[in-house]
């Protein structure tokens, strides 16, 4: 017998990874706090369990954030130097150009403000207006005008990016 | 002609609006070129937008089954519900744990006045029989201790001096230990079929000191020894018991030093009736000057302890202590009490 949150599951699972995955940039991770998400769904049952559980990811994601932050902390006292960001290791040309391209997104979104990152990502996770305003307290009629900055900042923000690379690229 | 606001277009395209809106939008887009190309533009950033995210995807992601889902929740629910017991029986040894630590103090704290409530109890009981047979002497053996004693009272000595300055200042038991006792006190009989007399006040007498040797045992071979006749208060810690042997044939002088909650040794003493009153009314027996140090003219009345002993035939029960007169003397009737009951 498959219950309605084994169909979401089923549906929403990939989403729900994604959706962790621009949050925690750890793809393991994304996956095993998404499976946490749906294990918790099954203890409580949820009324919504969409919004629920994208909602659960959401403060998952947050808590992980927030301890990662602390540990950095820590380490940063230990060592008395910044962390070095992770490097990327050197792979085909292919993986190469996948990697800039990530990179370049992801700096595009984090030129976004909290917000308005969070709420183009729900809404790219699948969420509908009232869904996202219920989990964000925003008024249903803000959504849209949220959306339609958000989009442009991404946009444009990824633009000028490439901008500032293809410059770079014709100097080298 | 009001144009369609962008907002709203990002709104209609992401069937975000209401049918009626919906509706409205679209009869508008149907006769406005411009609002026609914006959404047009709208759309495109929309559909860049997703293109862009779908970027920043994790690689292939595979579900688990769900039953192993399943199973996990399960064991969770299993782990919450140990935690859960495990919680509640930590909750329960710390509520044990308290409940026993209050009640210890509750009755550490009513301890001077706790001789005096079986008193209440076991008075009408005993009291038409000692009249004739007992004579109770309230000792003010205000037993000096030189702050240079012996070594050998080091324990009870250092335990004793903050006991005695606190008796300088203040009564030894607190305000509400002092209630209790009054309170016990009250139901007393207040007039004791007792005859109290007060011994005489003890000085140095050195040639009276008694020749038997003293003892110190352990509280089990005490026990084994003397059986049920070795006198204490149930219920306090005992520091020392100490034994001497009479003569031959003759019983025991036994002295059982008990610590209260305060700090204060009291002694309660046994034995035949000559033995004990000479013991009380001497001062310096150096082979058991633990039990009474040295008397010094000097800090009489600074230094106090006090003394109740109550005879009966040609025995002698004694209590001694720096407690105020009256707790003495309620416990020695609960001593005695119990001792009879034996």
């Amino acid at each position: 017998m498959t219950d309605d949150l084994e169909q979401l599951y089923q549906s929403t699972y990939t989403a729900v990874v994604r959706f962790l995955y621009r949050k925690v940039w750890d793809a393991e991770r994304a996956e095993d706090l998404a499976q946490e998400v749906f294990v918790r769904a099954l203890s409580h049952r949820p009324e919504k369990p969409r919004a629920w559980v994208f909602a659960v990811a959401a403060n998952l994601a947050r808590d992980e954030a927030r301890a990662a932050m602390r540990r950095k902390r820590h380490l940063t006292l230990l060592k008395g130097d910044p962390i070095a960001q992770p490097t990327i290791t050197p792979a085909a040309d292919d993986t190469v150009e996948h990697d800039e391209q990530v990179a370049s997104v992801h700096e595009a979104l984090n030129t976004l403000t909290p917000r308005d990152r969070e709420i183009l990502l729900l809404w790219d996770a699948g969420l509908s207006y009232p869904e996202i305003a219920g989990q964000t307290g925003l008024a249903v009629g803000a959504v849209g005008t949220t959306l339609a900055r958000a989009r442009r900042r991404l946009v444009d923000a990824h633009d000028r990016q490439q901008t500032r690379t293809g410059t770079d690229a014709a100097h080298s | 002609m009001r144009h369609i606001p962008e907002d709203e277009l990002h709104a209609y395209l992401d069937q975000g609006l209401s049918r009626t809106q919906c509706v409205e939008i679209e009869s508008h887009l149907a006769d406005c070129p411009s609002c026609q190309a914006t959404r047009d533009g709208i759309a495109a950033l929309r559909d860049r937008t997703t293109a862009l995210l779908a970027r920043l995807a994790p690689p292939r992601t595979v579900a688990p089954a769900f039953e192993s889902l399943r199973g996990r929740a399960a064991e969770a629910a299993t782990q919450r519900r140990r935690r859960v017991s495990l919680a509640a029986w930590a909750a329960s040894l710390v509520a044990a744990v308290g409940l026993g630590w209050s009640a210890s103090s509750l009755v550490r704290s009513a301890e001077p006045a706790r001789p005096a409530v079986p008193v209440a109890t076991t008075g009408p009981a005993t009291a038409p029989t000692p009249p004739r047979e007992a004579r109770v002497q309230t000792a003010a053996l205000l037993a000096a201790r030189t702050p240079d004693g012996p070594a050998s009272s080091n324990v009870r000595a250092d335990r004793a001096t903050p006991v005695l300055r606190a008796h300088e200042v203040a009564p030894p038991s607190s305000d509400s230990a002092r209630a209790h006792r009054d309170a016990a006190l009250s139901v007393l009989d207040p007039t004791p079929a007792l005859e109290l007399s007060r011994l005489e006040q003890p000085g140095r007498q050195g040639e009276l000191e008694l020749g038997g040797m003293w003892r110190t045992m352990s509280w089990d071979g005490a026990k084994a020894e003397a059986g049920e006749r070795l006198p204490h208060i149930d219920g306090l810690p005992v520091v020392q018991v100490q034994v001497q042997n009479g003569e031959q044939g003759s019983r025991p002088v036994m002295v059982v030093a008990q610590q209260l909650s305060s700090g204060q040794v009291i002694r309660t003493i046994e034995g035949p009736a000559t033995d004990v009153s000479q013991l009380l009314s001497r001062r310096s027996m150096s082979d058991v000057d633990s039990l009474f140090l040295p008397g010094d003219s000097n800090q009489v009345g600074t230094d106090a302890s006090h003394a109740m002993a109550m005879q009966l035939g040609d025995r002698m029960l004694a209590i001694t202590g720096n407690l105020p007169s009256d707790s003495l003397r309620a416990m020695i009737r609960r001593l005695n009490a119990e001792m009879r009951s034996k």
